[in-house]
């Protein structure tokens, strides 16, 4: 079929300009990741050389907060699957008084600007005399982290058709057998996908990190501190890179896993 | 004869409203037992009594003699065939069809060679590795079939299982559906809201109203001798006949039904007199409406039968037993 009614160009236009605008400084962080100068980002580099790669890799402050925000990002999913997923069996199974508003209170947090969620887990901690430490900076996280998986595993759980489980317990099955060989395969890929993107949320957070983080650097605040002072910037760069791939690839494989039907897998943040 | 299902003034209330209300029932082993009724009558409920998805607020039910209250759904020797297949829509055909052996530890060449034979059964041999969604609305339902089969249910609960398909699968699957009971001599329990399906597939008919059955009885008991006002316009097009009109036809002075095939156009000996105000062909015959002194009577004239013009003035005339007494209500 032919389009005839194609768009006009000004409006194409601005369209890929708004996406060089958003696309090209992701570009540009890559390309300063290989130049030979290290103090200013001038344009173009003066040279380019790979060497930054092998200083980053020799440079023993990058380790701690790369560990760190592994650690945070993996326990943080693990929670957020566990809870989320039985947040989402309890919405989608049952009525009750009040699912509504308890499902909202679920969401809120996506919703809230992370300063308000920081600022309050702060403030709670301190009242608390929580001292700041990995688990601090993982109940930060997991309060994103959960709606995450909780929006891609309601979605799923709505689209199954809710006499299966009845008919796996009517086949003779038991409550088990039901959840591995009913509800878990059926849930799989959008938890795999709920569980990707939370991974990916968590490992490059700032702004709930550090308000929750204590002494303690995750990767992303390294690389904020890094920026600050003139010193071996690229490597700041090729730290971008790694985190850029870990968290990109992610996103990636969960926008394929929940692609079709009405998923929502972002979910907003 | 045994008693396959037994309900003893079985209650399921739900707070105020009362889905199911007192019913008490006996399903003979090896019947075709259909639960008619419009939605929200009890019937379903009724069904996932039996299944065991409702535990009753009151009375008893039996399986075989044995009391299964207690009993959770996984536990029953009775299989569903539900509304909408609920098919396992990650499994293919043949796993569907397995499994119900394969939960119970049944080795999976032993359990896919039976749902090769259940398949076979419902005249899928050839669809069993895809997967259900590929399948048609007919197939779907043979898969269903087989796989509440392949247990070998005592008893086969079927839950408006052919409510989805359109009317000449659905004739075709009756036929099949009643042949298959017929050929595994178990009973089926079996769940509709369509009269005609019930009528001419079930060896017993129980009809629900409000919770409660109406009558229960075979399918000629039902359509020719309805209990109350309810079942006769429920099971078919009867003539209802007001009390006033029944005793002025020389009836009890009680509601009553009348059949239009037992009624007859004459010219001579009419009980009453009437003109003729609709014509409708149906094939078989045609229906005619004759406006009648307190109301209107439907009359079936059998192909071959000379039928009156719209507007002329008709004679009609039946058997006194023809008008069937029935409660009120």
């Amino acid at each position: 079929m032919r389009s005839d009614n194609r768009p006009p160009l000004i409006l194409t236009a601005g369209a890929i300009a708004g996406l060089l605008f958003l696309h090209l400084p992701i570009l540009l962080i890559f390309l300063y990741a290989f130049t030979t100068d290290e103090r200013t980002y001038q344009f173009p580099p003066p040279g380019l050389t790979t060497q930054w790669f092998a200083v980053a890799w020799n440079r023993a402050d990058i380790w701690p907060p790369l560990y760190l925000s592994l650690r945070v990002a993996a326990l943080s999913t693990v929670m957020a699957l566990i809870l989320g997923t039985l947040c989402a069996a309890a919405m989608a199974r049952s009525r009750f008084f009040g699912r509504d508003q308890i499902s909202l209170l679920i969401i809120l947090p996506i919703a809230l600007p992370g300063i308000i969620t920081g600022m309050s887990l702060r403030s709670a901690f301190s009242i608390m005399d929580v001292p700041f430490s990995t688990w601090t900076i993982l109940m930060g996280h997991a309060t994103f982290c959960i709606v995450i998986v909780f929006n891609n595993a309601v979605a799923r759980f709505r689209r199954l058709s809710g006499s299966i489980v009845e008919a796996s317990l009517d086949l003779g099955a038991n409550g088990f057998q039901t959840f591995r060989h009913v509800i878990l395969p059926n849930l799989g890929s959008a938890l795999l996908a709920g569980g990707m993107l939370a991974f990916a949320l968590s490992f490059d957070e700032v702004i709930v990190t550090t308000f929750t983080a204590g002494q303690q650097s995750t990767l992303p605040i390294w690389m904020l501190n890094e920026l600050v002072r003139p010193r071996q910037r690229p490597v700041t760069n090729v730290v971008a890179i790694v985190v850029f791939v870990t968290t990109f690839v992610p996103i990636l494989i969960a926008y394929y896993l929940t692609r079709g039907g009405s998923e929502t897998a972002g979910g907003g943040k | 004869m045994t008693t396959a299902v037994e309900f003893l003034n079985v209650s399921r209330h739900f707070g105020s409203i009362r889905a199911v209300d007192g019913v008490t029932l006996n399903i003979a082993e090896g019947t075709f037992f259909a639960m008619l009724g419009p939605s929200g009558s009890g019937k379903t409920t009724c069904l996932r009594l039996i299944s065991g998805f409702e535990q009753p607020t009151g009375g008893q039910i039996r399986i075989f003699g044995q009391d299964c209250i207690d009993v959770p759904p996984n536990r029953r020797n009775v299989n569903t065939v539900f509304q909408d297949y609920a098919l396992f829509p990650h499994m293919n055909v043949r796993d569907n069809v397995a499994y119900g052996l394969m939960v119970k530890g049944v080795d999976k060449r032993t359990r896919l060679s039976r749902a090769d034979e259940l398949l076979a059964l419902v005249k899928l041999d050839h669809h069993g590795s895809r997967k259900p969604g590929e399948l048609s609305g007919g197939q779907r339902q043979r898969v269903a079939l087989a796989r509440a089969l392949i247990n070998e249910p005592r008893v086969l609960l079927l839950d408006e299982p052919l409510g989805a398909l359109d009317l000449k699968l659905r004739e075709a699957m009756q036929d099949e559906l009643k042949a298959l009971q017929q050929r595994l001599g178990i009973t089926f329990v079996f769940v509709t809201h369509d009269q005609g399906e019930a009528l001419s597939m079930a060896d017993q008919v129980a009809v629900f109203s409000e919770g409660q059955i109406a009558q229960i009885g075979t399918p000629a008991e039902i359509y020719e001798k309805p209990r109350t006002r309810f079942v006769a316009d429920f099971v078919g097009s009867s003539n209802v006949l007001s009390a006033e009109m029944a005793a002025g036809f020389g009836g009890a002075a009680r509601p009553a039904s009348l059949r239009p095939e037992a009624v007859r156009i004459v010219e001579e000996g009419a009980c009453v007199r009437g003109r003729v105000q609709a014509l409708r062909y149906l094939g078989s015959g045609t229906r005619v409406i004759v406006a009648v002194p307190g109301g209107e009577l439907s009359v079936f004239v059998t192909k071959g039968l000379p039928v009156p013009a719209q507007g002329a003035e008709v004679g009609l005339n039946w058997d006194a037993q023809a008008m069937h007494p029935m409660e009120q209500g």
